[in-house]
């Protein structure tokens, strides 16, 4: 089973070896022994409530409960550009215009902007080679929604994320070395690393501060503002799907695009539900598998109808998936197993939402086909 | 001899013919079309007889004759004051250092920032000669006519004194600078700009240029050598001005990026040098060649001339030189070493 859980500091090594594999591209997450316990004790002192709401840093692991190691991270900075400054690039137009002559002309423009400062952002998704797709990705993103919610107030009512730009194999960016390098003097893959280092305070010294006219870089890199790495295409579409624009910021660096969602209109967030636990024994629950699992439509179909649930703990905050049959009209009922994992006991409210977003949501279906008293349809 | 006075509406074929011979770059001062001409003349009496429209500003324009056969061979003009009352564009290169204390880096990072500081400034303007003339002494006379001019009118004209110079253009016509930014905000070639801005108001500058400083680093290479550097063709008129105390500083043509030489006007040599006298006979030809300008106004003449003496502020020159200048003995004239 795959339980969404604080990191803690004995993730240490399991992390160290996502960060290593990961490679170049993952700015917040370097593999720097010093830097990811650093961030881990972040991660403590911020779940533990040892540090202000604001300096939060909310890193999420993913624990595989059979090898009991952590196969995945993601993460919320409750704000950003508090302590440092935060720098994006906005794309917008400069228009010139004579009447007289007849000209109008349209000049994209990159102005230097600060404007994401003090908002949340959603980090870190990092995920084990080993544990790619069922889902796994999706419960990942998607676990830091329900967190969002859950406790909005230590959040800003928006939240964003930046997305990796275009870079090729070699980590040469376009937009960085039409750009960038020509005032930083260092190649892309130093700077990035110097950023994730946290010298951020080196950027505002080196930058540009006037506005930067497109038409006066080369089509290549002209080509890169506002696109994401291929890599990172399906991030873009979950988060797209979950309600997230992109909101015209690009990255100061390869251009890579800054969207946004207000927190209210998540999909995972719109779409939740509460329900009480109910919980039954595991061997109830095998043989409530065993009749339910044989479905119509195979196992994508199961993924589809699988449910977030998650505790309403902040200090301990849990999240799983289940099948959607376990939903009834108020309650929800949950293995012993299950129930450990949440930290919850019989007569607790959980909060629901669905894994996926194609189709019905299979909170409502489940009722729905309940109230008829039909079988349950695909 | 040759003689610099006033440009007359006679001359207007004849300045017409030089403009056209200069290529596009000088089009912005001398209009190569008929009208525009024929106005910037006009403008030019008026100024000399002193009835022009206050508004309109000072524009003074000269011509090169030969007074043997009436010929004209060049043109050079002042405009007492720069942009005439409008805003005067020039970028100016400044830098700025971008540095690091943490990184210990230190960078310089150079900048065009548009700019008005020259308006209103006196500027020399619309040279153009017979290319057969360039480095002869009549090229100086023509160029240094001016400042006789200013030196004996000396309260039309401000403290500072500038001058442009034509920048790189390839020989197909191409101006790596304007391609390099120009064109993207005004979207169309340097020859149509160029011309707008001899023709039309400079209005259309202001709503066309790029508002904010531009990084120079952003520049194509070819543009960025092309910055302050003079046109081959200028390098005569160029070094003529820097003998004459004018100096490249920031300053740049916001088209082509040629230089905007810069001087004050008290320092300029020809007015330091210059001494006033009254005119006087010389018997022989001998003597020093000399600049010599007499006349005030539409009567301004200014030509060579070898001077044998100069006693007590009487100037020894040939009676033939009177007739150049349309003066007589014991008038008011003005030298300067040439």
């Amino acid at each position: 089973m795959l339980v969404i859980r604080p990191l803690q500091e004995s993730d240490l090594e399991a992390l160290y070896a996502m960060a290593q594999s990961a490679g170049k591209g993952l700015t917040t997450l370097p593999a720097d022994r010093d830097l990811l316990l650093r961030k881990i004790r972040h991660t403590r002192d911020t779940f533990d409530q040892r540090c202000a709401p604001e300096a939060g840093l909310y890193l999420f692991a993913l624990e595989d409960t059979e090898l009991e190691q952590c196969v995945g991270i993601s993460g919320i900075q409750a704000r950003v550009g508090l302590d440092e400054v935060f720098y994006n690039y906005r794309l917008s137009v400069t228009v010139n215009a004579s009447r007289e002559l007849g000209v109008h002309v349209r000049t994209p423009t990159l102005h230097l902007s600060n404007d994401m400062t003090d908002t949340s952002e959603i980090c870190s998704l990092l995920l084990s080679d080993s544990h790619r797709g069922g889902g796994n990705g999706l419960l990942l993103s998607r676990c830091r929604f329900m967190f969002l919610d859950h406790f909005r107030k230590h959040f800003s009512d928006k939240v964003f994320a930046e997305m990796r730009g275009v870079s090729d194999k070699d980590g040469r960016s376009p937009l960085w070395d039409a750009l960038g390098c020509k005032f930083f003097d260092m190649d892309f893959t130093e700077a990035d690393l110097l950023s994730g280092l946290g010298d951020k305070s080196f950027i505002a010294e080196l930058m540009p501060k006037f506005p930067i006219y497109l038409p006066m870089l080369p089509d290549e890199a002209r080509a890169v503002i506002g696109r994401v790495h291929d890599n990172t295409a399906p991030a873009l579409k979950m988060l797209q799907a979950e309600g997230f624009n992109f909101n015209g910021m690009v990255d100061i660096f390869d251009g890579g695009p800054v969207v946004e969602a207000f927190i209210h209109n998540i999909r995972t967030v719109r779409e939740s539900t509460d329900r009480i636990v109910m919980i039954r024994s595991d061997k109830a629950s095998r043989n409530w598998s065993a009749r339910e699992a044989p479905g119509e439509g195979g196992k994508g179909d199961l993924e589809r109808r699988e449910v977030m649930v998650c505790n309403g703990s902040f200090q301990n905050f849990r999240v799983t998936t289940v099948p959607a049959e376990c939903i009834a009209i108020d309650t929800i009922s949950l293995s012993e197993t299950v129930a450990r994992a949440l930290e919850v006991e019989a007569g607790d409210r959980v909060r629901l939402a669905p894994l996926k977003d194609a189709g019905l949501n299979p909170i409502y279906d489940r009722r729905d086909t309940n109230h008829a008293g039909k079988p349950s349809r695909a | 001899m040759w003689v610099v006075r006033p440009a007359q509406p006679d001359d207007l074929k004849a300045v017409l013919e030089l403009a056209g011979g200069v290529g596009p770059r000088m089009s912005s001062t001398l209009p190569a079309k008929d009208e525009a001409l024929a106005e910037k003349i006009q403008q030019s009496v008026r100024s000399f007889q002193g009835t022009n429209d206050p508004e309109e500003g000072l524009r003074f324009l000269f011509v090169l004759e030969n007074s043997d056969t009436g010929k004209v061979s060049g043109v050079a003009g002042i405009d007492a004051r720069a942009g005439n009352g409008q805003p005067f564009y020039n970028y100016r290169k400044d830098a700025l250092i971008h540095a690091s204390h943490e990184l210990g880096v230190s960078r310089r990072v150079e900048v065009l920032y548009p700019s008005h500081a020259l308006t209103d400034h006196t500027l020399l303007c619309a040279f153009t000669v017979d290319p057969a003339l360039r480095g002869t002494d009549a090229f100086e006379l023509l160029s240094r006519a001016r400042m006789m001019f200013i030196a004996s009118h000396r309260h039309l004209f401000t403290d500072h004194a500038v001058v442009e110079i034509q920048g790189v253009q390839t020989e197909s016509g191409r101006v790596p600078f304007w391609d390099s930014l120009g064109r993207h905000f005004f979207n169309m070639d340097f020859e149509t700009a160029d011309q707008h801005s001899g023709a039309l108001s400079k209005t259309f500058i202001a709503e066309l240029m790029p508002p904010n400083p531009v990084y120079v680093t952003l520049l194509t290479p070819e543009a960025q050598a092309a910055l302050g550097r003079a046109h081959e063709k200028t390098l005569p008129t160029y070094e003529l001005l820097q003998r004459e105390g004018f100096q490249a500083g920031a300053y740049l043509d916001i088209f082509d990026a040629g230089p905007v030489l810069e001087a004050r006007t008290d320092s300029l040599k020809t007015i330091v040098a210059s001494l006033p006298g009254r005119l006087h006979g010389s018997p022989t030809e001998d003597g020093e060649l000399c600049l010599i300008s007499g006349g005030t106004q539409a009567q301004f003449r200014c030509t060579l001339s070898p001077i044998a003496e100069t006693l007590k502020g009487d100037v020894k020159v040939p009676v033939k030189t009177w007739h150049c200048l349309s003066l007589d003995a014991g008038d008011q004239i003005r030298v300067s070493p040439l």
